[in-house]
């Protein structure tokens, strides 16, 4: 029995589920297709998605990056207290962004320099930067800025389309280009599949790591700038344990943990799949732990199945020869 | 002369009567159907679901044909997931949201798409503290009289010679325990609670392992205190068991707002010998009767709005004077409890 190889690719699995989710909402909700509702199906989870595009480099490049809900805390804690400091806004968003690459480098200069494992690096990272964000907003909530910021995350901009959403889809097209396009993106691929084959044939990988490492902590900080625009208010606890949700939807979309595969086509999707599912619950009126539940559901399925139906191709094959 | 004068001070205490003739007890009329959406804090914990058994009770009085929704995030998603929840409710164009806030002003831009909408918004237990987006604020207590009881507890465990004593409270921008607490260091001014000392505040986020930890670590950090408060129904229970499971209750008593079912076992031991509380069920009952209310255009969402809310009686919507801006409908009393009565509440 052999499938056409274009049924045994991920992406054709997610494109049928996609399918079949929307198609689910279409009966289940009369407002699933309304326009405010997609908006709002993006707008909800727009910061996640936009930090899964970086993700996506690091994850394909074999490392992880833990801190990135930290870094959004810690840039929208940075802008706020500036801010609430007498600096012009601009001049603290610029600076929170600083803060927010200087994060990333931090990381990057401990995996790529030091040889540590991201794992453990970027785990002081969730740690060290949300206790600088707590450190710096207190118990307090910061909120009062002005309307040209708020509207960043909450009002419609072309058409109903918000800035937020504009912001993803620009960041999208530019990780595509990156990624499948570019000679980068051919090293984050090399290095993602055997470092040390890289590293003889003369990649300089140590400094590809520390840029994808500071990208991520940049792209996290504009995230978190995104997220306390559109909640028009900053606490110390803004975006704690987003960094799980940003890694489900990569792996889900078929970018092994072990770096070297996976495409941005397949995160594209599972981005899609994830967003319409929340939505259509929500929508259901299916909330809290069974929510949680589907969606760590389609998580365990999306890292056993690949690897089943890999152990099976295998052992398939030792049978023939 | 004479009668003019007379005729004035009719008419002055005319014009007196009036606004109370105008405000008379709006009587709510059931049958109506309107689609509800109950949201507490999170999902999970037995004052919420007494909120929603109490809200129930209301909408089967009221005959609502439309079945309540009682949703709610996980604690661990709670601001994204009651943003996402009144969000979703908004774009089915719901007639009423009824919250326990846990989202600080971050539900604000939510809250105000909702009501842009006609949706109205109550908030219960926890309020929105800008106002914005938020019809009316049900109230379970006066917050200056939380304080008060507070101390008064505190006074009544440590005896008249006083003593040290902690706070372990829910999450740091928590409005309402914020407010409770507030309340608490302002009646301790009275030279009657002038032996007793509060040591230090810590947050367990209303979430169990926090609060059992943020507990042990009140004592290592403050030798010598001879009770923990905890204004919080979750870090109560957290605080009693930690004090339990480390042989302290002799030392180290537990007070605070709890519920009845699960403070049974710790006030018959000793650990938490007094607490109070509101009734979640008559809170959720009140909230609901004030969305609805609101909702079918019974009630006007403006002080002096009076109306029957079934077997509670009369309220009256007025300014919150906890607060800058906001409407509250304030349900009171509390119910202290102690051996004595706590094993009736909690069945």
């Amino acid at each position: 029995m052999t499938l056409p190889p274009i049924l045994r690719r991920w992406e054709t699995l997610l494109l049928v589920l996609l399918v079949a989710i929307g198609a689910v909402n279409i009966a289940w909700s009369p407002f699933y297709l309304g326009v405010g509702n997609i908006v709002n199906l993006f707008q909800l989870s727009i910061e996640k998605i936009i930090v899964a595009l970086t993700m996506t480099l690091i994850i394909v490049n074999g490392e992880i990056d833990l801190s990135v809900a930290s870094v959004m805390g810690l840039s929208a804690c940075v802008a706020a207290y500036l801010f609430h400091a007498g600096i012009a806004l601009p001049w603290a968003l610029l600076a929170s962004l600083a803060a927010g690459a200087a994060a990333g480098a931090f990381n990057g200069f401990w995996v790529a320099y030091v040889g540590l494992p991201s794992l453990a690096v970027t785990l002081a990272g969730l740690i060290g930067y949300r206790g600088i964000a707590r450190i710096l907003v207190e118990d307090r909530a910061y909120g009062g800025f002005p309307d040209w910021f708020n509207a960043l995350g909450q009002q419609p901009w072309i058409g109903p389309v918000t800035v937020s959403i504009v912001v993803f889809l620009v960041m999208f097209a530019g990780v595509a280009v990156v990624l499948h396009g570019s000679a980068l993106g051919r090293l984050v691929y090399v290095m993602g599949n055997n470092v040390q084959a890289a590293r003889y044939s003369g990649v300089r990988v140590k400094r590809v790591k520390l840029l994808l490492f500071t990208a991520s902590g940049t792209v996290a900080a504009l995230a978190g700038l995104l997220y306390a625009a559109r909640l028009g208010s900053v606490r110390g606890d803004m975006a704690v344990g987003f960094e799980l949700d940003i890694i489900t939807i990569v792996l889900l979309g078929g970018v092994s943990i072990f770096g070297g595969s996976g495409n941005l086509v397949g995160v594209g999707l599972s981005i899609l799949l994830i967003l319409n599912l929340r939505n259509g619950m929500g929508l259901a009126n299916i909330t809290g732990n069974t929510q949680t539940s589907v969606i760590g559901a389609l998580l365990v399925l999306s890292v056993l199945v690949p690897n089943m139906a890999q152990t099976l191709h295998t052992k398939w094959k030792g049978r023939e020869t | 002369m004479k009668k003019i004068l007379l005729a004035t001070v009719a008419a002055t205490m005319l014009g007196l009567l009036a606004p109370h003739g105008a405000s008379a007890q709006t009587t709510i009329e059931p049958g109506k159907p309107v689609e509800m959406v109950l949201l507490p804090k999170f999902l999970g914990i037995l004052p919420f679901d007494q909120a929603h058994k109490g809200a129930e009770e209301a909408a089967a009085e009221l005959k609502n044909a439309k079945t309540l929704q009682y949703l709610g995030p996980t604690p661990e998603n709670s601001v994204a997931g009651q943003i996402e929840i009144v969000t979703n409710a908004t774009t089915q164009g719901v007639g009423a949201i009824m919250m326990s806030n846990n989202s600080g002003d971050q539900i604000v831009p939510a809250a105000k798409a909702a009501h842009a909408k006609g949706i109205k918004v109550v908030t219960w237990d926890s309020p929105i503290p800008s106002a914005e987006g938020e019809d009316v604020f049900v109230a379970q207590v006066d917050f200056s009289e939380t304080g008060k009881v507070m101390a008064d507890m505190a006074l009544s465990i440590m005896g008249p010679d006083g003593g040290k004593f902690a706070i372990l409270s829910a999450s740091p921008d928590a409005a309402n325990q914020n407010a409770w607490i507030a309340a608490m260091q302002t009646a301790l001014k009275d030279p009657k609670y002038a032996k007793l000392e509060v040591v230090g505040i810590v947050y367990g986020n209303d979430q169990s392992e926090a609060s059992y930890s943020q507990a042990l670590a009140l004592v290592d950090k403050y030798p010598g205190i001879k009770l923990i408060m905890a204004p919080t129904s979750v870090g109560i229970v957290a605080a009693a068991k930690a004090m339990q499971d480390e042989k302290l209750c002799d030392k180290i008593k537990v007070s605070g707002l709890g519920v009845p079912a699960e403070m049974l076992a710790y006030t018959k031991n000793g650990c938490a010998p007094q607490f109070a509380l509101w009734s979640f069920v008559d809170l959720g009952y009140l909230s609901y009767y004030t969305a609805y209310g609101l909702a079918t255009g019974a009630i006007k969402a403006e002080a002096g709005a009076s109306f029957k809310a079934g077997r509670l009686g009369n309220y009256t919507i007025t300014k919150d004077p906890t607060r800058k801006e906001g409407l509250r409908v304030l349900m009171g009393p509390f119910s202290k409890y102690d051996a004595s009565n706590v094993e009736a509440a909690a069945k």
